[in-house]
């Protein structure tokens, strides 16, 4: 627990704004192990996710779960801490501020709200900030340790995969620890197609999160892009990628395992018959492109594996 | 006698150096204007065409510059280096602080600058950019009239210390 609570006071707490900072130091350590996002709106009372259930700070410095009587954020504290994410330099940022959040040193996500311009069909940029919300990432090594056997059978072949997940389930951790183990073990090059960075938490084009040693991240790289860039330049014998679904990324899927490279990607569904009802998706099942499916919920904590479907 | 003459020296050499200080310090408001105004088009071209993090192009707008007019800049880099939860217009002050100390200029040259502050690294680089034109422009102006003003007073200042000195003397004998 004192790790988790060093972890969020060495890399998150110097972007909060002193009152914020103050408030969440005086927390219980117990409650670090599973401070899941911060949440600062504007006007409106500081809310933190812990766990499964929201959280906002009373006056007396306690956790409580009503929202009356609670510390209330200020515009103050949505600017310095907008000025502290971006070390006062939103113009350098102004790619990621496009895509609607911010990644900090350490892989965290700082996702922004307020007045989006727009240029034709374009987001320009968001101005007149009202609302952050920091996810905290963490890393939870081996927590795809008892399937791993499933997804390299015998220790040599690849099975194309997708994991099959609700939001919250914990499929990018998943993801995250199959491209560490497979990148570790033997002599295979990985190729992370990141384009919400939430896989490697890339900061800087670095990845903050342990990827592997012979991973290569395209960061913020469109997916069907990505994929296609990888083939032909990065010589990868896998490629991982999160939440697929449009009809470009099916077609960028195809041309890789028709290349020989195998694909392990994650899509948003609660179970194989609410992914079926997906078009894209529900196409590609039928051509049997993936070989194996792991379901995963928050049954027993996110990252419960419910299912292992074998297609192959 | 001799007292008398020496004394009558001294005055008219004492106010003679004041009015040529005064010459010289409107001449420095020109100089530290035009630096001031360079460093911030370096700053500005750092920001938009560089993307470089404020406190760096700070450090580096600094670097460019003359000794008195680095100092806003060193000041403000400084600050932002510590990563202490100061904003940019906080740090910026500071920097004012530092500047209003060592440099000849007057309140009308530090409002302006005053007004770098809110503005600085808040928005997209284009809108940087667009708000350095206009403190750009600004400035040039400043200088102009400064320039105009040093020009009309230099004689002033010059030559008007040693005749207030030798009225003076006039006065007292």
């Amino acid at each position: 627990m004192t790790g988790d609570k060093e972890l969020v006071k060495r890399q998150i707490l110097p972007y909060l704004s002193l009152p914020v900072k103050n408030i969440i130091l005086q927390l219980n350590e117990r409650f670090f192990n599973s401070l899941e996002e911060i949440r600062l709106r504007s006007g409106q009372p500081l809310v933190m996710k812990i766990g499964d259930k929201d959280y906002a700070v009373n006056l007396n410095g306690e956790l409580v779960k009503s929202l009356e009587n609670v510390y209330v954020v200020t515009s103050e504290d949505i600017y310095r801490t907008i000025a502290s994410i971006s070390d006062n330099s939103l113009y350098a940022f102004e790619e990621e501020i496009r895509r609607g959040f911010i990644t900090v040193p350490g892989g965290h996500r700082a996702g922004l709200a307020g007045q989006v311009v727009v240029e034709g069909s374009q987001v320009r940029t968001i101005k007149e900030f009202s609302g952050i919300c920091l996810r905290i990432a963490r890393e939870v090594k081996n927590c795809a340790g008892s399937v791993i056997s499933n997804v390299i059978p015998g220790g040599s072949r690849i099975l194309n995969t997708l994991i099959i997940s609700p939001p919250r389930c914990g499929k990018t951790t998943f993801l995250r620890d199959i491209t560490r183990i497979i990148s570790s073990s033997g002599q295979r090059n990985v190729v992370v197609v990141d384009e919400r960075s939430e896989i490697a938490g890339c900061y800087r084009g670095i990845p903050q999160l342990d990827v592997g040693p012979r991973t290569d991240v395209l960061d913020a790289c469109p997916k069907a892009l990505g994929m296609i860039m990888a083939v032909r330049a990065l010589s990868p014998q896998v490629i991982v990628t999160d939440e697929v679904g449009r009809i470009e990324d099916a077609e960028a899927i195809l041309e890789c395992i028709n290349a020989g490279v195998a694909v392990i990607t994650s899509v948003h569904a609660g179970s194989l018959r609410e992914l079926s009802r997906r078009p894209v998706m529900n196409k590609l099942l039928e051509q049997n492109i993936f070989q194996l499916g792991i379901v995963l919920s928050r049954g027993k904590g996110p990252g419960t594996v419910e299912e292992l479907i074998r297609w192959d | 006698m001799g007292i008398k003459t020496l004394g009558i020296c001294m005055v008219i050499a004492g106010f003679g150096m004041w009015g040529l200080l005064g010459a010289r310090r409107q001449d420095k408001r020109v100089q530290q204007l035009k630096n001031l105004r360079m460093a911030i088009g370096f700053l500005e071209k750092e920001i938009f065409y560089m993307q470089t993090p404020l406190s760096l192009a700070m450090s580096r707008a600094g670097q460019f510059c003359d000794y008195t007019v680095s100092g806003l800049f060193k000041e403000c880099a400084g600050n932002l280096e510590k990563k202490s939860g100061i904003t940019g217009y906080e740090a910026w002050q500071s920097g004012l602080e530092k500047l209003k100390q060592e440099s000849e200029l007057k309140p009308i040259d530090l409002e302006l600058l005053k007004s770098v502050g809110p503005q600085l690294g808040v928005s997209d680089r284009a809108e940087q950019q667009k708000f350095f034109t206009l403190i750009h422009e600004e400035l040039k102006l400043l200088e102009e009239t400064a320039y105009r003003e040093a020009e009309a007073g230099r004689k002033i200042w010059s030559y008007g210390g040693f005749i207030l000195g030798a009225a003076i003397v006039i006065l007292l004998l």
